[in-house]
């Protein structure tokens, strides 16, 4: 959880710009001078302490100088004093050998530096020597040198006299304290106190003074000649001089203060200072070019926010980033634009997502789980989501896993391609292709495109492939197709050689006989040019075998009706000749008629009335001419009877009569018993009677439903010289009056009938020694039968 | 009377149907006028004509039922009597249908031709007068203003004066004066009279 909300704040500052960063080139100097104005108070303030101390280190050198002064001389003066009670006693010889020893060796004993008290003579022999112990120096021995010449000396200015100094046994600085002893204006000896330089400073200053301070003791000829340390301390800063006045012995002690921790001490604040300035600046530099890097990153990073923003703004890709557990991080302005919502009502929220259409939830939730478990396909998820507006739409969504900063997965980066249009398109083009295939594989027509060069089949339809094989494509065209090819030499063009200018171009446009078959195709062949380039044959063949078939049996149909049309001729000439008969005989009445009025009104003239009945008697006579006309015309058609079989009469009438059943849905059933006798009739007028009978069968049942339209065709025999044929028909039937009235002349009960075919029908049979009658059907529908006669065996025609 | 004005016009390829027809007719005592076909008619006739027409149904050029439906179109009221042959009796219905007067199948017999024509003469004598009224009263409606018209036109739908006036956006004075000169320039007294009077025309 917390992960996942670090995750989510690191991914959204790398998706906010940085912010830029003021650029005063002056500024960046302000670290430097304030470091080096710090140094500098450090260094003054350090020098202004040392000074200080080095003060208050002199003051207390010189307090400590006097004190150190004071004491030394007054233990020397101690000494003097001690040695000059000594004298006086000896003076006036109230000093013996004994007190002397007790007094001395008491004395030295307080004072350790006195290393022995003795009593020479005037030429500096040794005569006592307390204490006795003192290795310093022997009864009995004589003294030389300097120290004689100090005591030769100090007996002559009769006052004390120090020494110079000399190296002791020990070879360390000693001088001798020379106290001459006179009585009166003879010297009697002196009193020699020999005193050690060194214990003289160790048993008069203390401890903390020599530890404190290096004492330097040196001669009147500023020979060094003692020190309490061999440590030389080079620092002379804080030192002072102390001038030991001893009688005719000038003392100097040099005193040089120790400095703590060592003379490179008062170095170390001012090196630390300056090592610090040092690292300080040294690190500002290195924090500046930092800086100025991290700067023209922050720069470069900018130019790439700037360029990855520009581009996520021109993106038409969706991209939307979930964390682990599906809540979503962050959308771009192209998710938010496809889907309509704001980034502030997606971000945040766990699915269901919003934009999600409710009867896609189970799948949307299924492929989520599926994505959150890293089992998302590679090919992206195909979806249909739901604007804010609620209109639908296709996409398809990539997962990818989403890496933060520290390397950790922290959730699914989904891209999202509005594939709509795309998937519309494709759909369309599916469709159109299906159209396309489907128009093409439905024609009745075998469609194929091969190849010129090569003759190789590259499209053919499903009727090609009925006829040719389905394993036709790309097969040779010239072997597939060779049962039904048109010969090289009768195409118009040589298609291997037309140029791509030329295209398309007839090839061949007939028919031909497959050989295998026989079927008839009409062939049409083009050259054009092919999706790809290429110039390739297309070939239509449309199957004619049927309409080559009905062409067939149109002809024969043709000829039929060549014979047949004597007869309807001579019904049409029967209307004719009853129009032209009608104009004679009205002209007849209108004369008379006239004539009739004027006799009746009495006036009239009689050559008028003579004229009127001359023109009536002329027409009259023209009527005459037009029946005598009508006569010949019956006596032309003079009938030609033979024998015939039933069945192939009728056969012959329904080749006619199918035209119109087939029209109207009227079902013919012939239904003849076998072994009828041959009909001795004239075969066209028979078929003409039927031919009538049948039409007025099928028109009579125009009004019933479709299922009910059947016309029957039963014979029988009636006697050894009669066939009896019926047609009966269901439709509508004949009133009482019409059935008298069907077979007169002119007499129709159709629309559009002249009322003469079933008047010539019966003369037609009446013709053939036959009858014909009608009679309703009980159940509807009207009966026509008519006679005819059969071959009799051994009957003679006539 | 009639027989003064009116003429039968005969129209038949056939001289001697036409010759017979005119003996048959003039022997009754009309005046008859004969055309051997429908161009000649045509090229006679006038608006004004006045009796009515024998026409056969079978002509060459052009047929009896042509000449019928052009004479329609010319706007003619001159009643027509057909004379058909056998077999045309439904050329004759459908021509029947369109509006003839009246037909008659060959061969006829001359009473039943005769009955038929006084019937198309009656027939167009009231046409005629008709024609007459409907053109007094429209040459008075055409002396109206087409103010008058509107005031008029809302009067015979029923309106009354203070409808009219707001109908037409102007005032009731107005109305009732355009009304009393719609009534004067009528002829008529009532409103009745001129609803009865503008029906005819309509």
């Amino acid at each position: 959880m917390a992960d996942a909300r670090r995750a989510a704040k690191n991914l959204a500052m790398l998706m906010r710009p940085p912010s830029s960063q003021p650029q005063n080139t002056r500024l960046w100097l302000a670290p430097y001078v304030a470091i080096g104005v710090f140094a500098l108070a450090m260094l003054v303030l350090t020098a202004l302490l040392q000074w200080r101390e080095l003060d208050t280190a002199r003051s207390a050198l010189e307090g400590d100088m006097h004190w150190a002064e004071r004491t030394i001389e007054n233990r020397l003066h101690a000494h003097q004093d001690f040695l000059a009670e000594l004298g006086r006693d000896q003076e006036f010889k109230q000093l013996t050998y004994e007190a002397f020893q007790v007094r001395a060796a008491r004395y030295a004993r307080e004072a350790p530096e006195i290393q022995a008290i003795i009593w020479v003579d005037t030429d500096g022999k040794v005569e006592w020597v307390a204490p006795n112990e003192s290795t310093a120096v022997f009864v009995g021995e004589q003294l030389s040198g300097e120290r004689l010449a100090a005591l030769q000396e100090a007996l002559r200015i009769r006052r004390q006299v120090v020494s110079p100094d000399y190296r002791d046994a020990t070879q360390r600085p000693a001088h001798d304290v020379i106290h001459p002893v006179q009585r009166g204006s003879g010297d009697l000896g002196a009193f020699i106190a020999l005193q050690s330089l060194e214990t003289l400073l160790r048993t008069t200053l203390p401890t903390v003074f020599t530890t404190r301070y290096s004492l330097t003791v040196v001669d009147a000829q500023n020979r060094e000649v003692l020190s309490n340390t061999s440590v030389k301390p080079t620092d002379r800063q804080i030192s002072g001089q102390i001038s030991l006045e001893l009688p005719n012995n000038r003392l100097g002690l040099n005193i040089v203060a120790y400095r703590a921790g060592g003379a490179w001490l008062p170095y170390v604040p001012v090196t630390l200072i300056l090592v610090l300035t040092l690292i300080a600046t040294v690190t500002l530099i290195q924090l500046r070019r930092h800086a100025k890097h991290r700067a023209a990153t922050e720069e470069e990073l900018r130019a790439a926010y700037a360029f990855r923003q520009a581009m996520s703004q021109s993106l038409i890709t969706g991209l939307r980033a979930i964390d682990l557990e599906g809540r979503i991080t962050f959308v771009n302005a192209a998710f938010c634009r496809m889907t309509g919502y704001d980034e502030q009502e997606l971000v945040g929220i766990k699915p269901p997502y919003p934009y999600w259409p409710p009867e896609e939830f189970d799948r949307l939730q299924h492929n989520i789980d599926t994505a959150l478990a890293g089992q998302a396909p590679s090919s992206g998820f195909e979806m249909r989501i739901m604007r804010k507006s609620g209109e639908r739409f296709d996409v398809r969504l990539y997962f990818s896993p989403l890496i933060g900063t520290d390397g950790q997965q922290i959730g699914w980066m989904a891209s999202m391609n509005d594939i709509t249009e795309p998937k519309r398109v494709r759909v369309e083009l599916e469709r159109a292709h299906e159209r396309f295939v489907t128009v093409i594989d439905g024609l009745d027509s075998a469609v194929h495109v091969a190849d010129v060069q090569t003759g190789e089949i590259l499209f053919a339809n499903r009727a090609f492939q009925n006829i040719f094989g389905f394993d036709s494509v790309g097969k040779d065209s010239a072997q597939i197709t060779a049962a039904c090819r048109p010969a090289d030499e009768w195409l118009q063009h040589d298609p291997t050689k037309l140029s791509a200018d030329e295209l398309p171009c007839e090839l061949f446009d007939g028919e031909l006989q497959h050989s295998l078959s026989g079927h008839w195709y009409h062939l049409h062949e083009r050259a054009i040019r092919w999706v790809d380039g290429r110039t390739v044959r297309v070939q239509i063949g449309a199957d004619i075998t049927d309409r080559k078939h009905i062409d067939e049996v149109n002809l024969q149909q043709q000829k039929r009706l060549e014979q047949t049309s004597r007869l309807i001729t001579m019904g049409e000439m029967a209307s004719s000749l009853a129009h032209e008969l009608n104009q004679p005989l009205s002209a007849i009445a209108n004369y008379c008629a006239g004539c009739v009025k004027r006799m009746q009104a009495g006036n009239y003239k009689l050559e008028d009335l003579l004229a009127a009945m001359q023109k009536a008697s002329d027409q009259a006579e023209r009527a005459g001419k037009i029946i005598r006309r009508m006569r010949d015309m019956v006596k032309k058609g003079d009938p030609n009877r033979q024998p015939i079989a039933l069945e192939e009469l009728v056969d012959e009438t329904r080749a006619f009569a199918d035209i119109d059943a087939q029209r109207t849905g009227t079902q013919i059933i012939v239904d003849l018993p076998e072994h009828l006798p041959k009909i001795v009739v004239d075969r066209i007028m028979i078929e003409q009677v039927l031919l009538n009978l049948f039409k007025n069968g099928i028109e009579a049942m125009t009004d019933v439903p479709v299922e009910r339209r059947q016309l029957t065709l039963q014979a029988q025999r009636v006697d050894e010289r009669m066939l009896e044929i019926t047609v009966a028909d269901q439709g509508h039937g004949l009133a009482e009056e019409d059935i008298e009235k069907i077979f007169t002349p002119f007499y129709t009960t159709k629309a559009e009938g002249m009322g003469i075919g079933l008047a010539i029908c019966r003369s037609i049979i009446e013709f053939h020694q036959g009858r014909l009658w009608v009679a309703p059907r009980r159940e509807g529908g009207t009966t026509f039968h008519f006679t005819v006669p059969i071959e009799e065996i051994g009957e003679e025609s006539d | 009377m009639n027989k003064l004005t009116q003429t039968i016009y005969v129209v038949d390829d056939d001289e001697v149907m036409r010759d017979s027809m005119t003996w048959l007719l003039e022997g009754e005592g009309y005046a008859v006028a004969c055309f051997d076909s429908a161009d000649s008619f045509l090229a006679f006739r006038r608006d004004d004509m006045r009796g009515c027409l024998i026409l056969d149904v079978r002509m060459p050029e052009m047929s009896g039922l042509e000449l019928h439906e052009k004479l329609d179109g010319l706007g003619s009221q001159l009643p027509v009597i057909f004379v058909t042959g056998h077999g045309d009796v439904p050329m004759a219905v459908s021509a029947l249908q369109r509006g003839a007067c009246d037909f008659i199948e060959k061969p006829f017999h001359n009473e039943d031709l005769l009955s038929r024509i006084v019937r198309a003469l009656e027939l167009d004598s009231q046409l005629s007068a008709r024609r007459q009224r409907n053109g007094a009263i429209s040459h008075r409606l055409d002396q109206l203003t087409q103010r008058e018209r509107e005031v008029m036109k809302l009067v015979v739908a029923g309106k009354l004066n203070k409808q009219i006036a707001d109908e037409l956006d102007i005032s009731m004075k107005t109305v009732e004066a355009h009304r009393a000169r719609v009534m004067e320039k009528m002829g008529v007294r009532t409103l009745a009279e001129l609803v009865k009077a503008v029906m005819t025309v309509n």
